[in-house]
């Protein structure tokens, strides 16, 4: 919201510095984002009066002017060619530095002097709509009546500040002039100047509006809706200060009863519609719900099919306007209008704004109603508009308004209490500092005990209670009371026990166990493009992304349903950028629905992905690192499972497993499959793991037990078999343990060799560690060779293995 | 006689293990004294000429000079062993400066590692951790929140959408009712997570992450507030932190407030982090609006509380002066790698 430090002196008699202004209007929470001075770039730019104009000695296409600029006569060279003697025109002088970069100095031009450049409107920041010639190409010759010497920016009213607010959604009553006059109001404890709202009336003519047009409003969303009529309107360029206010908002003037009513809307926050009186068929205005197959030709030049669920404002016959948002060409004012019947109307803000996003339209009406009008500010505006026709005789007002009302917003009082308000900001705001600033907030506050009456003007809707008075009083009170507060943490509450979540717990052990073993984290974009199932190569119920409606690129449409994507994408970003050997992770949900549309919330699963990508190493050590790893996560919890060949599309079928638990996978790792690597353009060889998350913080905590141990040493014995490649290590490792008996410690495996015979024969040679142990005495060598013996007994009966 | 002999020979001998300058040389004196035909060896068999009654003095005598023979060559083996020993470490000496064997250690997401400090200092703080749902219902994010349909607050946020009634949670806010409508009050609750909005710029990115944290009991104050922000911003950014109070608005809090943090990097002097300013935008917060706790089956009458929200983007960046909030989530090893602090 833009306004003016000249128009909030109309209303409040300030003497502060807009600086001043701007910081009280911040900490009271208008936040001023920027504040502009319109004349930064006019400083030594004069109104001058060129006295003679001779032709250039050296040059032909220059002419040597000498100019009246008040305080002496000066010379300057231009080449401009719609200057002439006589002509009053802008001359900036050395010093000058305006808007488009140019610095004007004192400088010889093919040898003779110039001091100073007469300025286009351009280069003073204005246009034709500003003012009359700023359009041209050339000169901006200004009337000839302007006083010589006076700075442009008195001369062209181009000497206000502007402060542009953010206003913030529950104070829909200051997107307006008066809004912000009544908070700086407040703010400096100077009373609210009277808005002028008087107009002439031809109190001899018998005419009232109704012999210019009729009103009738058949839909609940019009909540308000006034109408006045002007006679022998004329429609021209409205004066300087008019187009000076709202050319410094932003808003282009047009003409007379537009710019009216533009002047209202950004003074009052009342949005204002001008009809021109002989277009409306059978003077006869209806606010109504528009029907099916109706249509309009907006001002904005485009066509809109309307349907019952946008409000318009029609004539007996058409569609006028779309209420609230848009007029139609078939009836705004134009240069030949006559007579006027102006519009000031109050609709429901649910009906403008869906209107307003359902044909994608925003002007400065529709954002005023979207925000909410209040009731009474219609009438305020009415009145507003024809004292400034009267102000300034661009037509005559015909007595009466016609106010169709269906609802009314009078003066609320609600009763507060001070110690609940200073409960609430557990700080004491002494009772004459509350009543003060509610007053002069405009909120009458009487006191009687701990309880306050306060009576709440029509445009404060967004005050009901307790807490909304509490927040009154401490944001100009001053939040800086809270600067030196510093109490005892939680001091009258109770105290209540921490807790971790169990999952992020879970994970964070997890986390540390990876980065403690070389490994970075990633946090990728859990929205991701359509294509990623295909890129997968995933048919099972992961193919079902669910998709933004109003996504910001195809790129990130769609929920993530595989991690896999996101460690791949980060690969290949990785790879591309030269980084080659990885070693990565990330603790991400995945969304998985079993139907679309979703008609319910989906299943957000929190997933652990690994993803290992290092081409230095060979014989699947990957794998079987990732195996490791895998391992010592599921270490960390009570799981029991099996390994089984996976089933994941997307791993390699011949190198990859699922832990099972119940027969659901709660795990998969694997080498990725080549074919999906090459979707995702990665060449190299990718380990990849995945597991849930959620299934593993869902596990009761690890038990830990502990064994006496033997305080006799523990033997050692290698032991070395050829077998057939078929028999699994832990089918051998599972006998060994069998056969040691109550003597097992621990067996490990420590070598795999296939020599080419072996290789022919599909055979190999593995060697194992293993350790034996009594409890009771010292193992004799006697009786660990019993025990090697009977291992390799076992083994040789169980798979046909021979001692290598 | 055989005395002046012992003198003499202990005499020689000492001076002889002196002088010896290595082991092979103390040998040989250890062979001259104690061999077969050594000096001390031959006294010994000597013994026979002594008379009967003079032996136990002689013997002893003999005896002494050979414990203290024994003795020097002792410490002069020990000497040329330690000379030795110094000369060998000396040797071996390397060049230290020769590039280490890295130990393979990787790193945290500072998005993530914020996280896992904030929820520790909430936890101490007698906060538990919650989660909550990122595909939302439009009643939990907004309506719970005191954001009614079509209603002017809705516009503060650009929302994404999956259908009219789902969408994906632009606050992690939307956790608030649901916990309410779940416990009892008092309580402190704290919930990180992913926030989506239909925004992105140098600044904004689509996918960010927030953590919202909410008390509820009877007394609960803006002033509680304060004392519990001062206390998290202290261990996250120092002790000298401060922070400053602004009004703001929020459809969930009223009163509502910004919430400024003295800049870690400058203490407030100005730099250019802080845009010269000296301190830093980074929380919302307030006093939780009573019809939020009414909407969530809590009686406002008995129960107050406060909420408080803020970017964990944001606060990492701060952290670890990262400029460009994209790096967070391009996954780059070379940015990920930094986050190992020097």
């Amino acid at each position: 919201m833009k306004v003016t430090y000249n128009w909030l002196k109309d209303f409040v008699n300030i003497t502060a510095s807009p600086e001043e202004v701007a910081d009280k209007l911040t900490s009271a929470g208008m936040e001023v984002e920027e504040i502009v001075y319109q004349n930064k770039h006019l400083h030594d730019v004069v109104v001058g009066k060129i006295l003679k104009i001779e032709k250039h000695p050296q040059a032909d296409k220059l002419v040597v002017c000498q100019v009246d600029i008040g305080k002496e006569i000066t010379q300057i060279i231009t080449a401009a060619t719609n200057v002439f003697e006589g002509a009053t025109i802008p001359v900036s002088l050395p010093g000058a530095d305006l808007v488009n970069g140019v610095k004007i100095q004192k400088s010889k031009l093919r040898g003779v002097d110039s001091c100073g450049m007469f300025c286009s409107g351009e280069e003073l920041g204005i246009d034709e709509n500003y003012f009359e010639g700023a359009g041209v190409n050339g000169i901006l010759i200004l009337p000839a009546d302007m006083k010589i010497g006076q700075p442009i920016d008195k001369a062209l009213m181009l000497d206000d500040v502007i402060f542009d607010i953010n206003i913030t959604p529950n104070r829909a009553d200051c997107m307006s002039v008066i809004g912000i006059a009544r908070e700086v109001s407040a703010l400096y404890g100077i009373e609210m100047r009277k808005i002028n709202l008087s107009y002439d009336i031809d109190v001899y003519a018998k005419d009232t509006v109704r012999n210019y047009v009729n009103v009738s409003v058949n839909t609940p969303n019009c909540k308000r809706y006034m109408a006045s009529a002007v006679t022998n309107v004329k429609i021209e360029r409205s004066p300087l200060w008019m187009r000076a206010r709202l050319n410094a908002v932003g808003i282009k003037p047009i003409n007379t009863m537009v710019d009216i009513t533009n002047y209202v809307l950004i003074e009052m926050g009342q949005p204002l519609h001008a009809f021109d009186q002989e277009e409306i068929e059978g003077q006869q205005i209806n606010v109504r719900q528009a029907r099916v197959g109706e249509q309009i030709d907006a001002l904005n030049h485009n066509t809109y099919e309307l349907d019952e669920s946008v409000m318009v404002i029609a004539d007996s016959k058409k569609p006028m306007v779309i209420a609230g948002v848009i007029g139609g060409t078939n009836s705004c004012i134009n240069d030949n209008t006559k007579t006027c019947v102006l519009e000031s109307a109050v609709f429901d803000l649910k009906s403008i704004r869906l209107t307003s996003r359902k044909i994608g339209v925003r002007t400065d009406s529709s954002a005023r109603y979207s925000k909410g009008v209040n009731v009474a500010s219609a009438k305020m505006g009415i009145e507003r508009a024809l004292h400034l026709v009267s102000k300034i005789k661009c037509g005559k007002v015909v007595r009466g308004i016609i106010d169709i009302a269906s609802e009314k917003n009078e003066e609320r009082t609600i009763i507060v209490s001070v110690k609940l308000i200073n409960d609430i900001l557990g700080v004491e705001i002494p009772t004459k500092d509350m009543l003060r600033i509610l007053n002069n907030l405009g909120i009458k506050s009487t006191l009687a005990g701990d309880r306050m009456t306060c009576v709440i003007p029509p445009y404060r809707e967004d005050l009901e209670n307790d807490y909304d008075i509490a927040e009154e009083i401490i944001r100009l009170y001053g939040y800086d009371v809270y600067d030196n507060v510093d109490y005892e943490l939680f001091k009258n509450s109770a105290v209540t026990e921490g807790h971790h979540h169990p999952r992020l717990a879970l994970e964070r052990k997890l986390r540390s166990l990876l980065v403690n073993n070389g490994f970075y984290e990633n946090i990728s974009y859990t929205l991701v493009p359509s294509d990623i199932a295909n890129k997968l190569l995933i048919t099972d119920k992961r193919k079902n992304l669910i998709r933004i409606a109003n996504p910001i690129s195809e790129d990130i449409s769609c929920m993530r349903t595989c991690m896999a994507h996101s460690l791949l994408a980060n690969i290949a970003y990785n790879q591309s950028v030269g980084n080659k050997n990885l070693k990565i992770f990330e603790c991400g949900r995945v969304y998985l629905t079993d139907e679309l549309p979703l008609k319910n919330l989906p299943t957000e699963k929190n997933m652990l992905a690994i993803a290992i990508c290092d081409d230095s190493t060979k014989n699947n050590e990957n794998f079987f690192y990732m195996k490791g790893v895998v391992e010592a996560i599921l270490n960390n919890t009570s799981i029991k499972y099996s390994l089984v060949r996976s089933s994941q599309p997307y791993l390699h079928p011949g190198i990859s497993a699922d832990i099972l638990v119940d027969d659901k996978v709660i795990a998969s790792f694997g080498q990725i499959h080549p074919i999906v690597a090459k979707n995702y353009g990665v060449t190299s060889t990718i380990v990849y793991a995945e597991i849930d998350d959620d299934y593993l913080a869902s596990l009761p905590a690890k038990k830990i037990t502990t064994k006496n141990i033997s305080k006799y040493p523990i033997v050692e014995r290698d032991i070395a078999v050829i077998v057939d490649e078929k028999i699994t290590v832990q089918e051998m490792l599972d006998a060994i343990k069998s056969s040691c008996g109550k003597l097992y410690y621990k067996a490990k495996l420590f070598d795999i060799y296939r020599s080419k015979e072996m290789q022919s024969d599909k055979k190999k040679s593995v060697a194992f560690n293993v350790k034996l142990s009594d409890t009771e005495k010292t193992l004799t060598d006697e009786e660990v060779n019993k025990v090697m013996q009977k291992i390799l007994k076992s083994l040789n009966f169980r798979f046909g293995a021979v001692l290598r | 006689m055989i005395e002046e002999q012992l003198k003499q020979i202990r005499e020689e001998l000492s001076t002889d293990i002196k002088n010896s300058t290595n082991l092979k040389e103390l040998n040989d004196v250890r062979v001259k004294a104690f061999g077969k035909s050594g000096l001390v060896t031959a006294l010994s068999k000597n013994m026979r000429e002594v008379a009967p009654e003079d032996r136990p003095k002689v013997g002893s005598q003999i005896n002494t000079v050979r414990s203290e023979l024994e003795e020097l060559l002792k410490t002069k083996e020990a000497e040329f062993e330690n000379a030795e020993l110094a000369r060998k470490l000396q040797e071996e000496q390397i060049d230290i400066t020769e590039p280490s064997i890295k130990v393979e250690i990787g790193a945290y997401h500072p998005v993530a590692d914020v996280i896992d400090r904030l929820t520790d200092i909430c936890v101490d703080m007698g906060f538990s951790v919650v989660e909550g749902p990122e595909i939302e219902s439009d009643y939990y994010n907004f309506e719970a929140m005191n954001i009614p349909k079509n209603h002017p607050s809705r516009d503060m946020q650009d929302t994404f959408f999956i259908t009219d009634e789902i969408l994906l949670r632009s606050q992690t806010s939307a956790v608030q009712a649901r916990e309410m409508e779940k416990r009892k009050p008092p309580f402190k609750i704290v919930c990180p997570g992913k926030t989506y909005r239909n925004d992105s710029d140098a600044t904004h990115s689509p996918i960010f992450h927030q953590l919202e944290g909410l008390v509820v009991d009877e007394n609960i104050s803006m002033a509680d507030l304060k004392s519990m922000l001062t206390i998290l911003m202290k261990r996250l950014y120092g002790e000298d932190t401060k922070i400053r109070f602004r009004p703001s608005f929020f459809p969930f809090t009223e009163p509502s407030i910004e919430v400024d943090v003295s800049c870690p990097n400058c203490h407030g002097t100005g730099c250019s982090i802080c845009k010269g300013t000296g301190m830093l935008e980074l929380l919302g917060a307030g006093v939780v609006n009573p019809k939020v706790l009414e909407m969530s089956g809590i009686d406002s009458k008995k129960y107050r509380g406060f909420a408080f929200g803020f970017g964990l983007d944001r606060t990492a960046m701060i952290l670890d002066s990262i400029s460009n909030i994209r790096s967070l989530y391009r996954n780059d090893i070379r940015f990920l790698e930094q986050m190992k602090g020097e």
